[in-house]
């Protein structure tokens, strides 16, 4: 007897083997099948799929045969391995390798032997498909070709064996996280109800998912969130994603909880998947911080009232003549005193505007008529800055808040007017869009470099003019003008090219009249 | 002229009386509340109330009740003194039967003109 050499493959063959995770595995209908066919399509009484591990050949799938395995050293298929092709032995008494083998002199009395190799796809040969007989045989072409096919069948067979092993590997690894998560994780229907939730559900709103799986969603959103909630559910079921979307949510206590959810849809399974997460806690911390904001800007007003009036009366002379220098001195205090005044009523307006507590009264007024007005408020102070307004002005009624758009208006002007040169012009310009008014504010002053343009409408942001001549503001009145003009479903922005001056313009909603004429004046 | 300033705030009642003491060239008496106030706008007969809506105790509203209840000072014209800027608020005040309102914080040169406008609109 020759014992079959070792393989120059044979790290990577056992590695491969050892990849399907299929030695001592319990019978599969798929394999014993394949056995079968291979007994019956080439007539004999013993077929195996015979693996090859280290030290002896395990049978996955056998017919005619009681053992499981046998001993390397005495396999007809650590042998067959070796070749590229089908390995028969036609009369094992007349082979040299095989004739005393114990497999041969005694049970299974081995005369023929055939093995087609299991390949896997990268090349090893991790054993064979083989038949066997006790009588010595020839293998037809047809009988070949048919064990070769057979062969391959089991490899493929194989390999979906250990595609399924994987994923499903890969399924449990994902549903850890999902189980494990802090963030809400779940799918739901574009019906309305939660499919899949993770523990994470329960430990948020004090239900069990099955609870919350059994009603539509949006019956545990606060009353007042539920219309957007709705809304938004009708985006992603158009296809469209969730970028970022927040709800109240009412749990068990009776506590409303703020979620930030973002949600993918899925249209032609008509599956939400969605991650969210409590935001509760930042809501708070706004909440708190605006109550604060105001709070203490009341507490200020009250005594700068005070100290204004008391400053302003003594500038006055009305108490009694101060000499040069004091007179001076209670000017700059006086001055200071109007300058965190406005601060402080600024911060208020804006305070009150963010949080929504301000209703804007909007009515329809004459467009002529809010630009007049401004126009009127900012004369003194463009007079006093030797700067010229001009007004073109389309008939237009526009839809808002008129005292609102004043003060959008003041602001832009004074703006304009505070950043031109004396001797200057500054044009307001009413333009007509479809259902829309468009007013430019127009300065030829030193302009905005594009880079500082962006923040401009951010509150506490000022330009770094770089002018010598201080132009003192509070930094919060372009965030007002955004604030007002955004609760009028409007815009705003701004052009500008250094040195070129600025162009600030707004878009508010408009009855846009026929054009018969236009209201002009400088 | 004779003004009755009526507001808790010492350092706010002080600056109105010299706004309309020095700017105003009125004679000016003050109470700190809205008892003191009706008392003294009976002693005193003055030609308007500038009284101050947000008061411990007896407040603006409350003040303005008792002065109309009193054939004494009924016909006394109010002006209301304020810091609630908001509109509806302000139309509420009117409602009442005041004169006019002034919003704090009011400018103390501008104030006893503010205040003859709206006595004689």
């Amino acid at each position: 007897m020759i014992a079959p050499s070792i393989p120059a493959d044979e790290a990577e063959r056992l590695t491969a083997l050892a990849r399907y995770g299929i030695l001592d595995t319990t019978p599969e209908e798929a394999f014993d099948e394949l056995v079968g066919l291979a007994a019956s399509v080439l007539q004999v009484p013993v077929a195996l799929i015979s693996l090859v591990d280290e030290s002896r050949q395990w049978f996955k799938a056998r017919i005619g045969l009681d053992k499981a395995s046998t001993s390397r050293e005495v396999s007809f298929c650590a042998h067959a391995i070796h070749d590229d092709d089908v390995f028969v032995v036609s009369d094992a008494l007349n082979d040299p390798r095989f004739f005393d083998n114990p497999l041969v002199t005694g049970e299974p009395k081995i005369r023929f032997y055939a093995g087609a190799q299991l390949t896997t796809p990268d090349g090893h040969n991790l054993g064979t498909l083989c038949v066997i007989d006790r009588h010595p045989r020839v293998l037809t072409c047809e009988q070949r070709s048919a064990l070769r096919s057979l062969a391959h069948q089991v490899v493929m067979q194989l390999e979906l064996r250990r595609q399924v092993a994987e994923r499903t590997s890969a399924e449990r690894e994902l549903d850890r996280f999902f189980d494990l998560s802090i963030d809400l994780l779940c799918i739901a229907g574009f019906d309305g109800h939660f499919r899949r939730l993770n523990p994470a559900f329960e430990t948020a709103f004090g239900y069990s998912r099955a609870e919350m799986i059994e009603r539509p969603f949006v019956e545990f959103v606060h009353p007042d969130d539920r219309a957007k909630t709705l809304a938004e559910l009708d985006r992603l079921r158009a296809g469209q994603q969730t970028v970022h979307f927040e709800n109240r949510y009412i749990c068990r206590d009776g506590s409303a909880k703020w979620i930030a959810w973002t949600a993918s849809p899925s249209p032609e399974a008509g599956l939400i998947y969605a991650a969210a997460r409590d935001v509760s806690e930042r809501h708070e911390v706004e909440r708190m911080k605006n109550d604060f904001v105001a709070t203490v800007s009341h507490e200020l007003r009250t005594p700068l009232t005070s100290i204004h009036g008391s400053l302003g009366l003594l500038a006055s002379g009305v108490m009694g003549e101060l000499s040069g220098e004091a007179r001076q001195m209670v000017i700059v205090a006086e001055r200071n005193s109007v300058r965190l005044m406005t601060l402080i009523n600024e911060i208020l307006d804006f305070e009150k505007l963010q949080s929504g507590k301000v209703e804007m009264d909007v009515r329809p007024a004459p467009l002529l008529r809010v630009l007049e007005r401004s126009i009127e408020t900012i004369s003194a102070y463009a007079t006093q800055h030797g700067i010229d307004i001009e007004l073109h002005c389309p008939r237009a009624t526009i839809l808002g808040d008129e005292t609102r758009l004043s003060q959008v208006l003041v602001n832009l002007l004074s703006n304009a007017v505070k950043y031109s040169e004396r001797g200057g012009t500054v044009r307001v310009v009413g333009v007509l869009q479809p259902g829309m008014v468009e007013v430019r504010v127009e300065d030829r002053g030193c302009g905005i470099a594009e880079g500082a343009q962006k923040r401009l409408f951010e509150r506490f942001h000022q330009i770094d003019s770089g002018d010598a001549r201080a132009k003192p503001g509070t930094g919060l009145g372009l965030a007002i003008c955004k604030a007002i003009i955004e609760q009028h479903g409007g815009s705003i922005g701004l052009e500008s090219n250094e040195r070129e001056g600025s162009t600030f313009w707004f878009r508010v909603p408009a009855v846009v009249m026929q054009v018969t004429g236009e209201g002009q004046r400088s | 002229m004779k003004a009755l300033v009526i507001d808790d705030e010492e350092d706010v009642r002080f600056v109105a009386q010299m706004s309309l003491g020095r700017v105003g060239q009125m004679t000016v008496v003050v109470a700190t509340g809205g008892e003191e106030g009706v008392a003294l706008a009976k002693a005193e007969q003055p030609d308007f109330i500038l009284l101050d809506m947000m008061m411990p105790g007896m407040d603006g509203a409350a003040t303005f009740r008792a002065l109309r209840a009193d054939a004494a000072t009924a016909t006394i014209p109010v002006v209301f003194l304020t810091a609630k800027a908001m509109a509806a608020d302000v139309q509420r005040l009117i409602d009442l039967g005041a004169k006019g309102v002034v919003l704090k914080p009011f400018n103390p040169m501008t104030l006893p003109r503010e205040i003859t406008a709206i006595l004689n609109p």
